[in-house]
């Protein structure tokens, strides 16, 4: 298959979500589960061959949420919100959880639990402290407790090698896709930001193992995939879950600029770790998401006020040749906006000028071009009397 | 002539002096030769308090919120953190207060911002951790930081493998403590620390409690002034005989001759979140209606300690004295205060889910016997802000007439006095049908 | 009997005057900053209307935002209050109201005596607001009214924020700037804004009859957008923009309550020009 139609495939299960679930769930009678977060074990799930879906937004306004979560929250969490309070998720998902993730989320999920009728919940405590080394026996605890929980559920006992299974799975997943962010090295990547984010969208909503099959499709398919298109300004997209495909496609389609990598929560520190396998699964599994690429609300030390993933930006953008970043926030975000005048600091200080746009479930692509345009141009200039 | 007898607390006068002191001690401590730390009203604060020597801490929120109380001060240091820091104005108010406090180098209560000597901090929400952390940074990134978590589940399913997670923890943050500082934990002050810590959270209970009399011995906007000395340093001997021997015994002989804190009584009101703090006036408001504010979650349970018994109703936490337990040693020590905080802090369990939030309130406004509920939609705090919107649901549901108010306890640009002035009249009037009462 | 009601609003003045229950004088015009002379201006016309002196009407009561400006009056009701009076009045079987006009969108729950039981305001945002649609009109270049007429004629559905009216404008211009026809982009606007009010109005539940006031209820595109976002029959009494007044007027001839006489605000208008 050439890669256009195996992206195009991608973009299908991100705009066609609920079909592809219900789909799945005809095909092979399994349950399906949905996270708003990316400290879900789906490790567990997949051994328990439970299908795990990302809950993301529509970008529709969240008419239905008011009543549920006050207005002035995150408008990415009410939109959640929203697509279950509308029936969208009825009928199919079989069961919701939550990891202790930021309060937003957690509110989005209590409505849910009250108001959208998934019979099965769960309350996943993620600890907070993954920098402590006494977390590593507190989240393996945790983890022992899911299982027995899914199990319960299910009916049916997690082997060892069920956990095997789905380490394989996760793991296959996360080189794969860490394989096909390679070719975005490149002077002119096969695969523009707009492509490899909607990969990634659909890894969250899709069963890894056929995500598995079209990915190593795709890494054959892109060393002879020429794009018909100037690379422009190297760009990182840095911040809160992202899916805001017209933004990007403006970037890329539009103006002249490529994003040729990212830290954010729909993209790669969703994927970017694996699981070092252990003889004892449920502490390596533990081991990966607390050693994992943190979440800002989860990146704070034990002895002084370093974080562990700025230095991870820094070499990405090093590693991928990124000569602007653009610092995406959902309104309201608290975990980012914490972070964000640090960070564009420490990169500005490290040579990565850096651009902050604010968004919401719809954004004024418009106003974004100009200001977004008018930073390409000042990296350009940069680099012409540099 | 009002319906009950009203007057003021006599310990009302030594509350204000402790919290005084608490302030000028810290700001003098490296005059003594004192230590000083940052931390959170929710830091363990008997661990850092037990070190050898004089000791002082200033936590954040009460120190936000004192920043907060004057809206002139407040508005400089939050533009100083938005203009200068660069962060976000949706941001915890108490949070930027205390940024800015730190940025334009001036203490609120007098003179240069007092740098500490280490960080000591706890964290539950998106926030303590990252607060101190950024801090930190702001002031130059050497200051040592240490930061646990508490985050390990509701009070119902706490068992020891939570316990442990948070004692090790602790055992870590000893290591920290006696190297950031170069001086030993005294074991004994540890424990005396840990027992007073017992009497501040359960006494302050048992003293909320008594707010389900009629009429309440207390309004909310006095139960502010109180709760404040537990959120400063609760295991400090000082403030746990204030709870004990002083406030609680006044309170209980308030109720036994039924001295009101409001005389004209005639509506029991819920609240929910902290206040907007530069307009309490809106309680004295309230009153002219015989309005009394007589019971919110966060007021309980910031910090007081509470359990549910097996009526299911929400009672006061056992003290050490009535749970029959002499504190043996270290281990023994922080065992009792991980455990008190983890199964007694109610405050944590909205955390996990907007269920436990409905339930905790449903209880209280039953045992309270609240007639309505006025709900500050706090934008500046997310996590007593937490489910609002459920819990009003939840109210209605149970048939109380609730209303809700869009404000931020410590910004008061996002406060509109006169329109929730307008809202609170249209509830108080045509919802619940109440005159003003006469005096 | 004849009594006077003056609705005191952000952006207009909105008087009546009552006979026997029967409007049969009525005014209104821009607040402006002066809302005690503007309230006095708009009382003066609908008596002058009416062919009456002040001193042939028994009681005044004022409401609104700026209702306790209009010193003259014997009391004050407050606005969600006079709304609800207002409404049962003109639509008995009403049981939710929503009530949109220049500086704020509010949805009323009312008991079927008009008693208010709950409330919910879309508060210190001008998104949902006539302001809002004011705004969006002027991005669009057009009146406020073609912009409703003109929504009426698209067929197509494009997602807009209306959280926030800055974020608003600013893709109104994006739209403009992606040459989507000004018809699209007017029902966008409304679509939006019954969106948001939709979200307000669901807070307090939705329950027949739904019945919509204030000046925004005069907007055809907006009320269009209502019902299919709300998926509701919506009631618009006449006169939409005097309901408050009248309610107010009712509360007048009920008889005003000792409280609100002695809650009558002295305060002068303090407000200097440029200040």
């Amino acid at each position: 298959m050439e890669a256009s139609e195996i992206l195009k495939q991608f973009n299908d299960v991100w705009e066609l979500r609920h079909e592809y679930a219900k789909d799945w769930k005809q095909r092979t009678g399994g349950k399906v589960v949905g996270y708003f977060c990316t400290y879900a074990p789906e490790e567990v799930l997949y051994a328990a061959d439970i299908l795990p879906i990302r809950i993301l937004g529509a970008h529709e306004t969240p008419n239905l949420a008011s009543p549920h979560i006050f207005d002035m929250w995150c408008p990415f969490c009410r939109d959640c919100l929203n697509q279950g309070l509308q029936g969208k998720y009825d009928g199919y998902l079989d069961g919701i959880m939550e990891t202790n993730s930021c309060l937003h989320a957690r509110q989005a999920f209590g409505a849910w639990v009250i108001h959208v009728p998934t019979p099965w919940n769960y309350w996943f405590v993620m600890p907070n402290a993954v920098r402590s080394p006494r977390a590593k026996s507190f989240l393996r605890g945790e983890l022992a407790d899911f299982k027995k929980a899914i199990e319960e559920w299910t009916g049916k006992t997690i082997t060892d090698q069920d956990l095997d299974k789905g380490i394989d799975i996760m793991n296959t997943n996360r080189r794969l896709m860490k394989q096909v962010y390679e070719f975005r090295k490149q002077d002119n990547p096969p695969i523009t930001g707009t492509e490899a984010m909607t990969m990634v969208w659909a890894s969250q909503l899709m069963d890894k193992r056929e995500h598995n099959e079209l990915l190593k499709q795709l890494i054959e398919a892109l060393p002879d995939r020429k794009l018909d298109r100037d690379t422009g300004v190297r760009l990182m997209i840095i911040g809160s879950e992202n899916d805001d495909r017209p933004f990007m496609e403006m970037v890329e389609d539009v103006l002249k600029g490529t994003f040729v990598t990212d830290d954010h929560c729909t993209g790669s520190r969703y994927f970017w770790d694996e699981v070092v396998p252990e003889k004892d699964r449920l502490q390596a599994i533990a081991n990966r998401y607390l050693d994992r690429v943190p979440c800002p609300n989860k990146d704070w030390g034990m002895e002084d006020c370093s974080k562990k993933r700025f230095p991870h930006i820094l070499q990405l953008a090093r590693d991928y040749g990124v000569q602007g970043a653009i610092l995406v926030q959902q309104k309201f975000c608290d975990p980012h906006e914490l972070d964000i005048p640090s960070l564009r600091r420490y990169l500005e200080d490290n040579g990565i000028p850096c651009y902050f746009l604010e968004f919401e479930v719809t954004v004024p692509v418009g106003q974004f071009r100009i200001r977004v345009e008018a930073f390409l141009e000042q990296i350009e200039a940069e680099e012409l009397f540099a | 002539m009002a319906k009950y007898e009203a007057k003021r607390l006599d310990c009302w006068g030594k509350a204000k002096e402790l919290r005084a002191k608490y302030y000028q001690d810290y700001k003098e401590a490296h005059d003594r030769g004192a230590l000083r730390w940052e931390g959170g009203a929710w830091t363990f604060d008997a661990i850092p308090q037990a070190l050898e020597g004089e000791v002082h801490g200033l936590t954040e929120e009460p120190y936000g919120a004192s920043v907060g109380a004057n809206p002139e001060v407040q508005v400089r240091y939050q533009e100083a953190a938005e203009g200068k820091w660069g962060c976000a104005n949706d941001l915890c108010a108490y949070l930027r207060n205390y940024w800015g406090s730190i940025i334009l180098n001036e203490f609120v209560f007098g003179g240069e911002w007092p740098k500490a000597d280490f960080i000591f901090q706890n964290h539950i929400c998106c926030s303590h951790a990252k607060w101190l952390q950024v801090a930190a940074e702001i002031e130059g990134g050497d200051v040592p930081f240490f930061c646990f978590d508490v985050g390990v589940g509701a009070y119902d399913k706490i068992a020891e493998r939570q316990i442990n997670f948070v004692v090790e923890q602790l055992y870590d943050g000893i290591d920290f403590l006696e190297k950031a500082t170069g001086r030993k934990l005294d074991d004994e002050k540890l424990i005396q620390n840990v027992k007073n810590t017992y009497d501040s959270s359960c006494y302050w209970a048992k003293t909320c409690m008594l707010n389900q009399a009629i009429p309440a011995p207390l309004d909310e906007k006095t139960m502010f002034s109180l709760y404040v000395l537990g959120t400063l340093e609760k295991s400090n001997k000082d403030v746990a005989n204030f709870y004990k021997n002083e406030l609680y015994p006044e309170v209980k002989d308030r109720v036994a001759n039924k001295i009101a804190a409001v005389g004209d009584e005639q509506c029991r009101m819920l609240g929910d979140s902290q206040p907007p703090w530069a307009f309490l006036s809106v309680y004295r408001y309230l009153e002219q209606y015989g309005v009394v504010s007589v019971a919110n979650l966060y007021t309980f349970s910031l910090i007081g300690w509470w359990k549910i018994d097996e009526q299911g109703n929400m009672v006061p936490y056992p003290t050490l004295e009535e749970q029959g337990i002499t504190i043996k040693d270290r281990d023994h020590a922080l065992r009792l205060l991980t455990e008190g905080e983890l199964k007694g802090k109610l405050m944590w369990a909205p955390f996990y889910g907007a269920n436990y939030k409905n339930d905790l309130v449903t209880k209280i406004a039953k045992q309270w016997k609240c007639d309505a509920a006025i709900l500050h939609l706090n934008r500046g705090c997310e996590g007593t802000a937490q489910h609002q919107m459920e819990m009003k649901i939840a109210l209605q549901n149970m048939g109380m007439p609730a209303m809700t108010f869009e404000g931020n306890m410590a910004d008061e640009r996002q406060f509109d006095e006169p329109r929730t002035k307008r809202l609170i009249d249209l509830f108080i009037t045509e919802t619940l049908g109440l005159k003003k009462v006469a005096g | 009997m004849i009594v006077a009601g003056i609705d005191v609003g952000g952006k207009n003045v909105h008087t009546v005057i009552v006979s026997d229950g029967n409007i049969i004088a009525k005014a209104e015009g821009p607040t402006g900053i002066k809302k005690a002379e503007a309230a006095e201006q708009f009382y003066n016309e609908a008596l002058k209307q009416a062919g009456l002196k002040r001193e042939d009407v028994e009681r005044v009561v004022a409401t609104g935002s700026g209702g306790k400006r209009a010193t003259f009056a014997d009391g004050y009701i407050a606005d969600a209050a006079a709304d609800a009076r207002g409404v049962i009045r003109l639509v008995p079987s009403a049981r939710t109201i929503i009530d949109v006009g220049g500086e704020e969108g509010r949805a009323i729950k009312i008991s079927a005596e008009g008693k208010v039981l709950d409330f919910a305001v879309n508060e210190k945002c001008a998104a949902g607001t006539g302001t809002f649609v004011d705004t969006m009109a002027r991005a669009l270049e057009v009146p406020v009214e073609e912009m409703a007429k003109m929504s009426l004629q698209s067929t197509r559905s494009i997602p807009m924020n209306a959280q926030c009216a800055v974020f608003g404008e600013s893709e109104v211009v994006s739209l403009i700037h992606q040459k989507i026809t000004k018809h699209d982009i007017a029902r966008a606007v409304h679509d939006a804004i019954a969106g948001r009010i939709g979200s307000v109005a669901r807070i307090v539940g939705l329950e027949n009859d739904l019945v919509m006031i204030g000046g925004v209820a005069k907007n055809v595109g907006f009320m269009d957008s209502l019902k299919r976002e709300l998926g509701m029959n919506v009631v618009t009494p006449d006169d939409p923009d005097y309901v408050g007044a009248l309610g107010a007027a009712i509360a007048a001839s009920a008889g005003v309550l000792e409280e609100e006489v002695k809650a009558k605000v002295v305060e002068k208008e303090t407000i200097e020009e440029g200040k």
